[in-house]
């Protein structure tokens, strides 16, 4: 199997470093995106097709990230991008913000389970800081429940105290609880009687550099409770894993109703935009947020949202995903397997996470998601994966040959733990 | 910045990489040569207490402040930091026949590891001064690094968040340290794990000295290359947050 090089990527890099800070900077850079080694991985990219992308240097790559999130039919779904065509040749961005806005919402409320309104934004990050102001505007309380491993975007509210740039200020109304444990949220509520604006959490626990961990029985109803007798805002951050398990919202999904839910990387596959729903009671405090941006309410991802969404529903596109995944999952299983090695696979399996536990280091997990990467598998090592709905069974067949060479490779690499290089 | 934690790094960093500058430094070590073992403590009230002890030319620094030859009390975190920088006299209330070595030698050593700690552009043109004294700089950042995670306050936050065993800290083909965490409290040891969970290395002497004195970008160097981490990437996440505190206490 070819092994790609990547000089045109590092050159690219090179010159990024001298104008853009640390070069690529956030997830899709090597720091952030954990790109170990470095000389291993694609840097900068220049098309992508289906459920592939290529980099600079012509390499091909079976992607198992989407961007993040954001390619969920498929890079360049006709559908989606004829609907973006087709808004551009009328207009995107103009003083008066197209119908299609007004059309996107009323999908959006249709959509999701739990949504009686939708406000658009950009990212993620702009509609969970809308999320939080919308429930401390109408509880008029300060505090904000999280829990343990979360992302909910980069705003200093969202971030730690250690963190470059945030200071205690910006976290001091953050409490932190375990994933899954209600009774610590019980004593948390307690001991804060009266202060708490909003409990803010994922539909489950999709952290990086952990194991995936689902909701217990029983879990979300009792929170759901708990913030009902407390008159606490119940926000679902669904921007990652929205859409991949129901189109209706994961907190559907679920079985329990959010009061404010957000959106965004799936809603119109790669177009920008992002979406907060919430549920009537509290429409009137997103009313009175000043919180608006120059591009939200851009009329072509409007259109590309409109479409995408149309057709998830159509094809009833989180089960076929569901599907895939599993294909993928245990494929990934077999190829482990076959090798010696111990794959944990964890969280939903349209967004899985891998892990090899040979160690408890993680070194050999890092040497073989390299080893898939240079081979044209694009996985990660600390983060959960996405599936689209253009992977195809040549390419989950595709990904058991690389996983599969992949293993043998650190295998090889380490008979200290393979016992003469495979196991 | 915080004093207490500051008289942590000033004993365990600073005074404390004294154990290296004679062992790299012949002049340090000449110093000591046909000396009579002799000890040296300093008992910082509501701070640090720790023995440097001076043997057959080697210095070690241990926790404590027993059974010592010369005894500093010092009555503050604020004291014994303003003493560290040049700006306090200390004075023994136990020794005073040791009067000349702590006058003479201890202040030739400690005046030969600023030297070395704040170096000129001109020493270190000299590459072998260039060496230890980037060896010893790596010494002093992974104490410091510890002292900050226990003692901090949003270190401890960052250390809170770091799961058990050990960092290696070191420099491709030279130096290295182990930052250890157990339950949350750092620890440094100044040689290189044997069995690490985490590693981050600098490729070069001159990349690990540029970063040091804040001449080059920490994730820039991750994307050439020139650092690179591998392993339980959240213990060296959490470690790296630290050591951006490092550079508010030793500047």
């Amino acid at each position: 199997m070819e092994i790609y090089k990547h000089e045109k990527s590092r050159a690219w890099f090179d010159r990024a470093a001298k104008v853009i800070p640390s070069g690529v900077y956030g997830h899709l850079g090597p720091a952030e995106g954990n790109f170990i080694p470095v000389s291993q991985w694609p840097l900068l990219g220049s098309r992508a097709q289906g459920a592939y992308f290529w980099d600079v240097d012509g390499n091909r790559y079976l992607d198992y990230m989407c961007a993040y999130g954001p390619n969920i039919l498929g890079y360049n779904d006709p559908d989606v991008d004829a609907a973006a065509a087709e808004q551009a040749k009328i207009g995107n961005c103009f003083t008066s913000p197209s119908y299609k806005m007004v059309e996107l919402a009323e999908l959006m409320v249709d959509t999701v389970a739990s949504a009686d309104w939708a406000f658009f934004a950009k990212n993620g990050n702009d509609v969970t800081t809308a999320a939080i102001m919308c429930a401390r505007a109408h509880t008029h309380k300060k505090k904000i429940i999280f829990v343990d491993g979360f992302y909910h975007g980069v705003a200093p509210w969202t971030q730690k105290v250690d963190y470059p740039g945030v200071i205690p200020e910006d976290v001091a109304n953050n409490l932190y609880v375990p994933w899954n444990n209600i009774q610590a949220l019980e004593e948390m509520i307690a001991a804060n009687d009266g202060e708490i604006a909003a409990f803010i959490s994922t539909p489950y626990m999709h952290g990086n550099y952990l194991d995936n961990v689902l909701p217990a029985d029983g879990y979300w109803n009792k929170v759901r409770e708990l913030c009902t007798k407390h008159g606490i805002v119940l926000i679902v951050d669904d921007v990652r894993a929205g859409f991949r398990l129901s189109t209706a919202g994961s907190d559907a999904y679920y079985g329990f109703e959010a009061d404010l839910i957000t959106f965004c990387k799936a809603i119109a596959n790669g177009w920008n935009v992002s979406c907060l729903c919430g549920k009537e009671f509290i429409r009137d405090s997103m009313s009175a947020l000043s919180y608006t941006g120059s591009y939200w309410m851009s009329a072509v991802p409007f259109a590309a949202g409109i479409a995408n969404i149309t057709k998830m529903r159509q094809l009833n596109l989180p089960a076929i995903l569901r599907e895939k995944a599993v294909k993928v999952c245990d494929t990934f299983r077999s190829a482990a397997a076959n090798n010696g090695f111990k794959l944990v696979i964890s969280g939903e399996p349209a967004l899985f996470y891998l892990r090899v536990a040979n160690d408890d280091s993680l070194f050999l997990h890092q040497e073989w998601v390299a080893a898939c990467v240079s081979r044209g598998l694009f996985i990660t090592s600390h983060h959960n994966h996405f599936l689209n709905y253009a992977v195809a069974d040549e390419d989950i067949a595709f990904t058991g040959e690389v996983a599969d060479e992949a293993f043998k490779v650190v295998a090889k690499n380490h008979p200290e733990v393979f016992d003469g290089g495979c196991a | 910045m915080d004093q207490k934690t500051l008289a942590y790094i000033n004993m365990y960093a600073i005074l404390g990489t004294l154990e290296n500058l004679c062992e790299l430094d012949p002049e340090a070590r000449a110093l000591l040569s046909n000396k009579k073992p002799l000890s040296l403590c300093f008992d910082v009230k509501g701070g640090p207490k720790g023995t440097l002890t001076f043997v057959d030319g080697k210095i070690r620094m241990l926790a404590g402040a027993h059974n010592c030859d010369i005894k500093i009390p010092v009555s503050s975190c604020e004291k014994f930091n303003a003493i560290i920088d040049g700006k306090a006299t200390p004075i023994p209330v136990k020794g005073f026949s040791h009067i000349n070595f702590l006058l003479k030698d201890f202040t030739a050593l400690t005046d030969l590891l600023t030297k070395y700690l704040r170096a000129s552009e001109e020493d270190l043109a000299d590459p072998v001064f260039f060496a230890r004294s980037t060896e010893l700089m790596l010494y002093v950042i992974s104490v410091a690094i510890s002292q900050i995670g226990d003692y901090d306050e949003i270190g401890q936050f960052s250390a809170h968040l770091i799961p058990d065993g050990d960092v290696s800290f070191s420099i491709k083909n030279g130096p290295a340290a182990t930052i250890h965490c157990k339950d949350h409290v750092l620890s440094t040891e100044k040689r290189r794990p044997l069995e690490p969970r985490a590693i981050m290395e600098f490729e070069t002497l001159e990349l690990a000295r540029a970063l040091f004195d804040g001449k080059v970008n920490a994730l820039a160097c991750i994307g050439n290359g020139s650092i690179s981490m591998r392993g339980m990437i959240n213990m060296i996440d959490n470690l790296n947050r630290i050591l951006d505190r490092v550079a508010l206490y030793l500047a």
